[in-house]
């Protein structure tokens, strides 16, 4: 693979590697397995920046430039919204399929309040504590036992079939007042890409940083270990399923900003999109890890090569081809990886127990 | 005669019909490592439930530290300083060594970051480094994830993390299920010295298991279970290996009046 010699290079960083505490009888971990480690959890990266040089040059002059590059995240901007959902749902051990109909009800409720002489920030504020309500609701069912992926889908079909009675079986269009989150530009860059760095930033300090934010990924990763540790595990799983509610409402409403229109039609096509970010992140749907930073990145891919192949007046359909082709093949890169990694660490006498992929 | 760490007295369970324990009596003395052994379906791990505060007996009393005691979930035992290692681990794999150790009581920074609930990752880190090498079993650096640990050292988190726990109680009771199960020899070794280091800090531990050797090798004293009565209660010095085995099987007839 030709990403092996640049991530040997930045494998060197010592950010990666695991840092050798100083005791001496604390055994440090073989050179090629952090080199490995750090291609499975920051080759996304790699692969991205490969793809905007590929670009760059291929497409030159139109695609290397400050502008169209805001055209790209801008472009991103929604699929990263939603992933950011599907993502920290994944991660924290529950995936939440109702996302496209929360954002539909979200945005419609929102909407309905705005065309009824409401001020902005009560819709506003309603679309989001629709999400905030699907959330516990969709929780709060899963609790009880039952499997998530038919849960929310159960969910998805009760919110867009609500947010169609909502809208009347029509849209509510011209809601100018929501353009400062739309279309405006502020300092050149448009509104939904502030929107999106602050969600990423925010989540991302939150899972990492925070104690909460830590249980939860540790819910996701083994929820049976946390109630043993003496932690009410169902509030994180609730938490969580409130964290992608929220998400889905923003998105929703940030998409209703850029067309100025709130439509009740909940589109699969989001929660794919989503998927795709996720899934290209390298976020085990098994739960428990994964980054945001790297959902962002997986996100602006797409993003990217739509983009690109678009400047070179390629069909957009080889995009969805391309984006499929690069799913695949991380999903092999990963599995190598990870089959190496246990092998060195074996020859090392460390030993690696059965790795759930 | 010091107080025993944990005391159940005619301890009975039952499910349904069946007697799944039956008058059992049983203590575990602060510093003393106590083997409890028994066939498959002897009612060890029951009793283990019982003290863990898994299961709710149908009859008797436990008492920790002399006060009696009901628990009616394992958080009620862990709050009077019962700390379970259970056989799977219970690990976050993905999360490092210090998170781990610190699940559920992480140290928070100080100041405003701290109302926010913003955690002080170097102070775990340090604060675990310090335990291990209490019990001297630091070999992996703090940042490193549990899923990139040998079974030795997965099991050596596990039971330091307990450890750790039962500690901020002052003398507390570690109950460990199969604590070498899934162990290699020098693996194994490791994990006994552990066993007798904490021991030797005053924690009553119960040991659980179908390992004989193990049992011989940390155990003060080993009870021994066959169909949910106690058949054997003797100091491990001493104890025949053959009359050992004997009350296990069943084949030799219980120490105790029936």
């Amino acid at each position: 693979m030709t990403t092996n010699s640049e991530a040997t290079a930045a494998g060197a960083t010592p950010g990666a590697a695991p840092a050798p505490a100083g005791s001496s009888h604390v055994e440090a971990m073989p050179r090629a397995v952090s080199v490995l480690v750090f291609l499975r959890d920051r080759g996304i990266f790699v692969l991205w920046g490969l793809l905007i040089l590929v670009f760059a040059f291929w497409c030159s002059p139109y695609f290397f430039t400050v502008d169209n590059g805001l055209l790209i995240a801008n472009a991103g901007a929604l699929t990263a919204l939603f992933a950011a959902g599907v993502g920290i749902g994944i991660m924290t051990g529950v995936l939440d399929l109702s996302l496209p109909g929360t954002a539909a009800f979200a945005s419609c409720v929102c909407g309905w309040l705005l065309t009824h002489g409401s001020p902005t920030w009560v819709g506003l504020t309603a679309g989001l504590a629709c999400g905030v309500v699907v959330g516990i609701a969709n929780g709060l069912i899963a609790l009880r036992g039952f499997n998530p992926i038919i849960v929310t889908i159960g969910s998805l079909s009760v919110l867009s079939g609500l947010a169609a009675v909502i809208a009347g079986g029509y849209t509510f269009p011209g809601l100018n007042q929501l353009e400062f989150m739309g279309t405006h530009r502020y300092v050149g860059v448009p509104a939904p890409v502030y929107i999106v760095a602050l969600v990423f930033l925010v989540g991302t300090v939150f899972l990492t940083r925070t104690r909460d934010g830590i249980r939860l990924m540790a819910v996701g990763g083994n929820a049976e270990a946390v109630r043993r540790a003496g932690i009410s595990s169902n509030r994180y799983t609730v938490l969580g399923f409130v964290i992608s509610g929220v998400l889905a409402a923003i998105g929703g409403l940030v998409s209703t900003a850029v067309v100025t229109e709130a439509s009740p039609q909940a589109s699969p096509q989001i929660i794919f999109n989503a998927l795709t970010a996720v899934a290209l992140a390298g976020v085990a749907l098994t739960g428990g890890r994964g980054s945001l930073p790297r959902v962002l990145v997986g996100a602006l891919i797409l993003a990217t090569i739509s983009n690109g192949l678009t400047i070179r007046g390629i069909q957009p359909y080889w995009a969805t081809v391309c984006t499929g082709v690069l799913l695949l093949g991380s999903l092999m890169l990963e599995r190598l990886i990870q089959a190496s990694v246990s092998e060195r660490l074996m020859a090392a006498n460390l030993s690696v127990h059965q790795k759930k992929v | 005669m010091t107080t025993p760490a944990l005391e159940l007295s005619g301890i009975e369970m039952h499910y349904g019909f069946v007697r799944a324990l039956d008058g059992i009596d049983f203590h575990v003395k602060p510093g003393e490592v106590v083997g409890l052994l028994g066939d498959n379906g002897a009612g060890k791990s029951t009793l283990l439930k019982v003290m863990s505060g898994a299961h709710q007996p149908s009859h008797g009393s436990i008492r920790v530290q002399g006060q009696a005691q009901t628990f009616s979930a394992p958080r009620d035992a862990a709050a009077a300083g019962i700390q379970m290692v259970y056989q799977d681990l219970s690990l976050v794999d993905a999360q490092d060594i210090a998170t781990n150790l610190n699940l559920g009581q992480e140290t928070l920074r100080k100041g405003a970051l701290g109302w926010l609930g913003f955690v002080d990752r170097k102070a775990m880190r340090r604060s675990s480094e310090r335990e291990l090498d209490r019990l001297g079993v630091r070999t992996a650096p703090m940042t490193r994830p549990v899923e990139m640990l040998s079974g030795g050292q997965r099991q050596v988190v596990a039971l330091a993390r307990s450890a750790i726990r039962v500690n901020g109680e002052s003398q507390g009771v570690l109950l460990l299920d199969e604590p070498t199960a899934a162990l290699g020899y020098e693996q194994t070794k490791n994990v006994e010295g552990l066993i007798r280091r904490m021991a030797d800090q005053g924690i009553a531990i119960v040991v659980v298991t179908h390992d004989l050797p193990l049992c011989y090798e940390v155990a003060d004293r080993l009870v021994i279970l066959n169909r949910g009565r106690k058949v054997a209660d003797l100091p491990t010095a001493g104890a025949d290996r053959d009359h050992v085995v004997g009350w296990i099987t069943g084949s030799r007839p219980s120490m105790f009046a029936a």
